[in-house]
């Protein structure tokens, strides 16, 4: 037991560990910020060209999901840090070397990007079809039938798996450490290293439930809610 | 008089190898109540949507108000308003009180100011009995009351006719009642009206002319109390024998 204490629950490196954590939480924060608004705007974008009368944008919209479902967000990360950093300095177009954070925001964003739009999707897909065509029999054009009728409600339904979503992007944050960004698990790792103690380990994970604990029970709460058939939407 | 409000010219509809219409002719005037009636599978419905440019046509053409509907110059949203559409189903939106319901079109299509749009919506609530219910969500109310207040959303753009389809049929049998008052009303008032229904009392008491359909065909039209009496084609006898 006392062993256990030592190595995991050792309180004088908590004590250092976490103010420093701490600032990595900024950082986590920061990256989740962009990332989330990002990847929100851009999933809906691709839905809704995903969805389109025009058959290139359903086409174009469908590689890119299909793209970013399938790679795992790790190669994402390094290949915009490192990959393009390579060619940007190979071929001197200084644009393409970008500091870690904002690798890790345009990564992360990519990639849940196409996961948000599968969710928008099925969203806007589970508003009955009937609500379109009252949209439209009252004279309103297709744009404005989505706008006013179907995306309204079609936002509540995927609030639940957004919610599980930003859950997963928490975690990813994690990935980020392979591109040098300060997040928990790399300060984390950087102290263990200095203390030769698995302490700091701990005390990052605590640091990503305090994040994630809630939210888990916000969804599992938001869930119950809207879950299905329990009651009309708007009410 | 002048021109039909509505004129289909020799309409055709399919849904896959599935002929749903299959030539049917028609001519709406100015205040008739159309009523059409037929066993499911008919077209009738089909044909509703289809004026309402909800359904694409294979073949013929349709007329609202002298202007093809089945042109692509035609601006479909332009007719639309011309033409309140009322489902079985009610459709209203839940996310919106029965108010912004009505309010909603007439501001972001008609252009109207929120003060006008909620004056003709108060006024048309009242007409269907449910000035009280203004500010309640669709899911709080009766589908009895839902689909008066469809209707009221229907009428809120002020159209020229209305096409009503089986609006009914979703019903409990003691709220008919009161959605066919609100129809009759507005047929007295000269509301131009095409009637998908099995109501046949609603069709003998208001109903200024009667359509039997049945697969994909006018088989028969009417006056409706000459021919519920009498009807001359054997499958209107029959299917009117199963109805009444």
């Amino acid at each position: 037991m006392d062993q256990v204490i030592k190595y995991y629950f050792n309180t004088e490196i908590l004590a250092d560990t976490v103010p420093q954590l701490l600032r990595a939480l900024v950082v986590v924060a920061e990256i989740l910020f962009f990332a989330l608004l990002f990847s929100f705007v851009g999933g809906l974008i691709l839905a809704l060209l995903r969805i389109s009368r025009i058959r290139v944008f359903r086409w174009l919209a469908g590689i890119y999901i299909d793209l970013f479902r399938g790679l795992p967000l790790l190669l994402v990360l390094t290949y915009i840090y490192y990959g393009l950093a390579l060619v940007g300095s190979e071929a001197g177009l200084d644009f393409l070397i970008l500091d870690p954070i904002p690798a890790a925001v345009l990564a992360i964003t990519l990639t849940y990007s196409a996961y948000s739009a599968e969710i928008f999707r099925a969203g806007i897909g589970s508003i009955p079809h009937g609500q379109m065509e009252a949209a439209r029999s009252l004279g309103m054009t297709n744009t404005q039938s989505m706008r006013y009728i179907v995306l309204p409600q079609a936002i509540r339904v995927v609030v639940p798996p957004l919610t599980n979503e930003l859950i997963a992007m928490i975690k990813d944050t994690a990935l980020a450490s392979v591109i040098t960004v300060p997040e928990v698990l790399q300060k984390s790792r950087e102290i263990m290293g200095r203390v030769a103690n698995p302490t700091p380990l701990t005390a990052a994970a605590i640091a990503y439930l305090i994040f994630t604990l809630p939210l888990i029970r916000v969804a599992s709460r938001l869930e119950k809610r809207f879950g299905k058939g329990t009651r009309p939407i708007g009410m | 008089m002048d021109q039909p409000l509505i004129r289909l010219e020799g309409v055709h509809k399919r849904f896959g190898d599935l002929e749903v219409l299959r030539g049917i002719d028609l001519e709406v005037r100015r205040s008739e109540v159309v009523v059409i009636i037929g066993p499911s599978g008919s077209g009738k419905s089909t044909m509703l949507r289809c004026i309402n440019g909800l359904e694409p046509i294979q073949g013929g053409r349709i007329f609202i108000e002298g202007v093809d509907i089945t042109s692509s110059k035609t601006d479909i949203n332009q007719i639309r308003q011309k033409a309140g559409m009322v489902f079985q189903q009610f459709n209203l939106f839940p996310h919106k009180t029965a108010i912004e319901n009505l309010t909603l079109s007439p501001m972001k299509v008609q252009g109207k100011s929120r003060s006008e749009a909620e004056q003709i919506a108060r006024d048309l609530l009242d007409k269907v009995g449910l000035s009280e219910k203004a500010d309640d969500y669709p899911g709080t109310l009766s589908g009895g009351q839902q689909q008066r207040v469809a209707i009221a959303r229907a009428l809120a753009m002020q159209p020229d006719m209305m096409l009503f389809d089986e609006v009914t049929s979703a019903l409990d049998p003691e709220l008919v009642a009161d959605v066919l008052n609100v129809m009759k009303t507005l047929a007295l008032e000269g509301m131009t009206m095409v009637v998908v229904t099995h109501e046949m009392g609603f069709a003998r008491e208001v109903g200024s002319r009667l359509i039997f359909m049945d697969e994909g065909l006018v088989v028969e039209e009417g006056d409706p109390r000459v021919m519920i009496e009498n009807p001359r084609e054997e499958r209107t006898q029959k299917f009117l024998g199963m109805v009444l």
